[in-house]
């Protein structure tokens, strides 16, 4: 098990900087993952960490020592590769074994070693196989065994399950996850998949154009987003994000909807200030009838165990999870309650705003109540007067 | 009455279609048969006539009356043909060798590390390529007449020592190699040399083979330059030993016959016994 620390680390190829400044700490036995879209500098960060891509600026600490120019090998991390990177001319057992074999570690000790960690992955039986022989996922497990072999503090994984289909992928996830109860190593894993980064890590790293955007268990990234980069990036669907304005220091309106406004519970720039409203589709309350936002169901996603409807206003579009027990069907006209508690409010740059404790503490069976409501509703919500 | 209508006549193109399988595959093999007895044809012309007694040389006949081995009798005390073929095999085994592992390095070095000017010494590098061995030949001569290495092996295989052909296959087989498993390698411990050796090496199996066939087999068939350096038979390879029975007085074809029979038989036996292997390889390679 190593412990991380990583000081200002940058990144720059031809004098154009692609990773900022990364300042992060990594615990020991610690399970990260970095998840960002393509081409925010997440692989990059962990190559840099492996050892495999210089370090321009800053510092990278393992166990307390500076390692920005010690070779990969040395540096105590083991990589599993998105496209398993294994030895083709080599059998499952010298794959395993090859680092072993570099360190010039007795063969007795390799061979006791290797089928130690091959009986681990269920590759007992494959040991004489190239990799040409082996499935997509019995691949990726000799992959991890030839990093497992070598009992490193740090493991690093590049997307290692991005060329594995869907039932697969879930079954190597809860392979590693498994795996990581056993071993306890740090680990330091890349993604781009939301799922995976949501049911792997102890804590998410999401980075966005070289840059964290956001450090913290999935359910607090989840939960409180800090930026509507991260808002709309993680949750599938994505969440609903609307213009809107402050209407005083504690309510906003929607942009393409002038008489609805909402009490957000946030505290925020007075009258006049652009923010932006978000809400994830699950959160939306959609009823048949009753008082709410007047919308008409344009589309409906069936995802087997649940229902997405995208549900539009004239310029304003909405996605909505539709409940089981009530009959929906496409060009329906629907009403869309926002709970006050479900929504987040964002500045003009996408910054979360900070929750006015006080006022949710207080009132916080008004909040609750206080869904989309229209004006007078609302302005009576306010004033206490309902 | 009745009335004849005229129905428009529509043209249909034309389906333009394969040729029916039972048809295409004699239809292959036919072409492939006439082409292989174009290429044969010299080869049985060389046997047939060494085989043929002095008098029946040019009689044109595409079977021989008689068949002696005079010529190959008169081939082997004329000429040293024992030891020139050892020194032929000395030579093609020691510039295969050599210009294998030349190019193996300096491929390696193009593709792994970057160094200053490194584009353009590739460029020049495959400029000598292109360079015949006319324009090299003089310069190449007097370096080795300096050197007072003429008539000598070793200066058969000097100048052969690096092949700009074999670097740039390397290098372009060494660029495809997946880097992921290069970078697997650093991170499993294993150093610049060992990467080679043991990682890339064993991949390029087909690319090798490939380069050793034509390699060894262009170095075997040689002539020019051995015929500038070499002085005596005793040093001499056995294609400066087939051009020794031309002779100012007239070639002696039947001799000349036998000896390049004798010297092409390495060759055709090595073909014969590795043809599945020398293919696969050449496919693998993807050189055709």
């Amino acid at each position: 098990m190593a412990h991380l620390n990583l000081s200002g680390l940058k990144k720059s190829y031809d004098g154009k900087q692609v990773v900022h400044g990364i300042d992060m700490e990594i615990l020991e036995g610690e399970f990260i993952v970095i998840v960002g879209p393509s081409g925010c500098g997440k692989s990059t960060l962990l190559r840099m960490i492996a050892g495999l891509e210089d370090i321009s600026g800053g510092e990278l600490l393992i166990d307390g020592q500076c390692m920005n120019d010690v070779e990969p090998s040395q540096r105590g991390c083991a990589m599993v590769f998105q496209n398993y990177a294994l030895y083709p001319h080599m059998t499952v057992r010298q794959n395993i074994g090859y680092p072993l074999k570099v360190a010039r570690i007795p063969k007795a000790d390799i061979q006791r070693r290797v089928e130690a960690v091959a009986a681990t992955l269920a590759l007992t039986d494959y040991l004489d196989r190239r990799p040409a022989q082996l499935s997509g996922g019995q691949r990726q497990r000799v992959a991890m065994g030839r990093a497992i072999v070598r009992e490193p503090g740090v493991f690093l994984f590049d997307e290692p399950l991005s060329n594995l289909d869907a039932k697969l992928r879930v079954d190597m996830r809860i392979e590693i996850r498994r795996l990581h109860r056993r071993l306890k190593a740090t680990s330091i894993f890349v993604t781009h998949d939301q799922v995976e980064a949501m049911t792997l890590a102890d804590r998410l790293i999401v980075m966005n154009g070289g840059r964290i955007a956001q450090i913290g268990t999935p359910a607090e990234v989840y939960a409180r987003p800090a930026s509507t980069f991260v808002a709309s990036f993680m949750g599938a669907p994505a969440m609903n994000l609307f213009e809107a304005a402050t209407l005083n220091e504690r309510c906003v309106k929607l942009k393409n909807c002038e008489d609805w406004v909402t009490e957000a519970g946030f505290r925020l720039p007075p009258a006049g200030h652009g923010v932006t409203v978000g809400i994830r589709p699950e959160d939306v309350a959609i009823s048949l009838n009753g008082k709410g936002l007047a919308a008409r169901i344009e589309l409906i996603e069936e995802l087997g165990g649940s229902r997405v409807a995208y549900c539009s206003r004239g310029a304003l579009a909405c996605a909505a999870m539709l409940p089981r027990d009530i009959d929906f069907s496409e060009d329906q006209t629907v009403f869309l309650n926002f709970p006050a508690s479900a929504i987040h409010l964002f500045d003009q740059e996408g910054a979360r705003f900070q929750e006015d404790k006080s006022n949710n503490d207080g009132n916080s069976a008004q909040a609750d109540k206080s869904f989309y409501t229209g004006v007078k509703d609302a302005l009576a919500v306010m004033t206490g007067t309902e | 009455m009745t009335t004849n209508i005229a129905m428009p006549m529509t043209r249909v193109a034309p389906v333009r279609s394969r040729p029916h399988p039972v048809l295409r595959a004699p239809f292959g093999h036919g072409v492939m048969i006439i082409l292989s007895l174009i290429c044969l044809l010299p080869v049985y012309w060389m046997i047939v006539s060494s085989l043929r007694p002095a008098n029946a040389l040019l009689d044109g006949a595409f079977w021989p009356s008689t068949i002696t081995l005079e010529n190959y009798s008169y081939a082997l005390r004329a000429i040293p043909i024992g030891s020139m073929l050892v020194n032929t095999v000395i030579v093609s085994v020691a510039v295969t060798a050599f210009q294998l592992l030349t190019g193996l390095l300096a491929a390696y070095a193009f593709v792994r590390y970057r160094f200053a000017f490194d584009k353009l010494i590739y460029a020049l590098m495959a400029v000598t390529w292109l360079t015949p061995l006319q324009v090299v030949m003089i310069p190449n001569y007097l370096l080795v007449a300096r050197l007072g290495m003429l008539d000598s092996l070793t200066a058969l295989i000097l100048p052969h020592f690096a092949s700009a052909l074999a670097v740039m296959l390397f290098t372009q087989s060494m660029r495809t190699f997946p880097k992921e498993v290069l970078e697997a390698a650093r991170m499993d411990g294993a150093g610049g040399w060992r990467i080679l050796w043991e990682v890339i090496v064993p991949n390029l199996q087909g690319m090798i083979a490939s380069l050793t066939i034509l390699i060894f087999i262009s170095t075997w068939n040689e002539y020019f330059w051995p015929l500038l350096l070499s002085r005596t038979p005793a040093n001499s390879v056995i294609q400066i030993g087939i051009q020794m029975f031309m002779t100012a007085e007239g070639t002696e074809w039947g001799p000349l016959m036998a000896a390049s029979t004798m010297a092409s038989l390495p060759i055709l036996i090595f073909y014969v016994l590795l043809q599945r292997q020398v293919v696969q390889s050449f496919m693998k390679s993807g050189i055709r």
